[in-house]
């Protein structure tokens, strides 16, 4: 399949709707590997010697991914604390994989992220892990109990039970949360930029007149804060059930 | 077409909260420069949750009402 017959099969299956969702499901997983492919390849080209041609590309990618890794140990350092050294390599996976597919996103009307269950995938991973991480920490029980509250004594244990009720339901909800943010930043930005065309092509008196690339600058600033956000509320989560450890080792 | 009018109302409050998150970061950076990269990170999750708002008022106007 050559790329203009993807890119007709994209539009149609765009277009099409729900008539096209058989399409549009082996198309996503053509964009979820495209992204796969692009992060990869940065990957490769960060640590391999020689990049492009050393005139005009002195060190870019090694310099874009040194950048990249200090943004990413900034940001689990600070939100995390002096653990969080640790935690760099899953978060910067999910920035690679969230912020390609986001870029996929400026070019295609299909996107891995502009897709609910990609995003819902990524979410279930990434609190699976908090969830872990917080019961390697505390303990099975300890994690649970983390749950429950404060320690209000036995009148209130109504009180405990639905607070422990609650927070369980948060838990679920920051799952939905994530996806949710992230599938309506990029889904929002393909329809705002299709009304857009609609629009200029309805006062130009024609049906459609590509005017929506103008919003391609925005939706790149969407693409790098959505992948940030994404990550920074992962490091947020992770640092609520892990930073307990030095305070409790304190207190008790 | 009433879904559009609440879309429009949910937008209306998003912007009003979204702008004070803005404007007291703003405020912030500009008492304490040396706190911009902290301020900036709290901004942005302030942000994001509130505009979590607006995409769950957009998704339960199409699952409710079904625009």
């Amino acid at each position: 399949m050559n790329p203009n017959e993807i890119f007709s099969l994209a539009l149609a299956s765009s277009e099409a709707g729900k008539e096209g969702a058989e399409h549009h499901h082996s198309l996503l997983a053509v964009f979820v590997y495209f992204a796969f492919v692009l992060a990869i390849v940065f990957t490769l080209l960060s640590v391999a010697k020689k990049g492009f041609s050393p005139r005009g590309f002195k060190g870019f990618i090694s310099q874009c991914s040194e950048q990249l890794y200090l943004f990413i140990e900034n940001m689990c350092v600070g939100t995390i604390g002096a653990h969080g050294r640790k935690y760099i390599p899953f978060i910067i996976t999910f920035w690679l994989v969230i912020f390609f597919s986001n870029v996929v996103a400026l070019f295609f009307p299909v996107a891995p992220t502009a897709d609910l269950s990609f995003n819902l995938g990524m979410a279930l991973c990434s609190i699976g892990y908090v969830q872990y991480e917080g019961m390697k920490a505390n303990g099975v029980f300890g994690h649970l109990k983390h749950f429950a509250g404060p320690k209000l004594g036995l009148a209130m244990i109504p009180i405990t039970l639905m607070i422990f009720m609650i927070e369980v339901i948060s838990e679920v909800m920051k799952n939905l949360s994530l996806t949710l943010r992230l599938f309506g930043n990029i889904d929002g930005g393909h329809q705002a930029a299709e009304a857009m065309s609609k629009l200029a092509g309805g006062a130009a008196g024609v049906h459609w007149i590509p005017a929506g690339t103008l919003l391609v600058p925005v939706k790149f600033l969407t693409c790098v804060v959505q992948a940030m956000i994404f990550c920074l509320l992962t490091c947020v989560y992770l640092s609520l059930v892990t930073h307990h450890e030095e305070e409790g080792a304190h207190a008790h | 077409m009433y879904n559009f009018i609440g879309y429009g109302i949910a937008m209306l409050g998003v912007g009003i909260g979204i702008g004070l998150i803005g404007f007291g970061a703003m405020n912030g950076m500009s008492r304490q420069p040396e706190a911009i990269s902290k301020l900036q990170v709290a901004m942005l999750i302030a942000m994001a949750f509130v505009e979590l708002v607006f995409l769950l008022t957009l998704f339960l106007g199409k699952g409710l009402i079904g625009g």
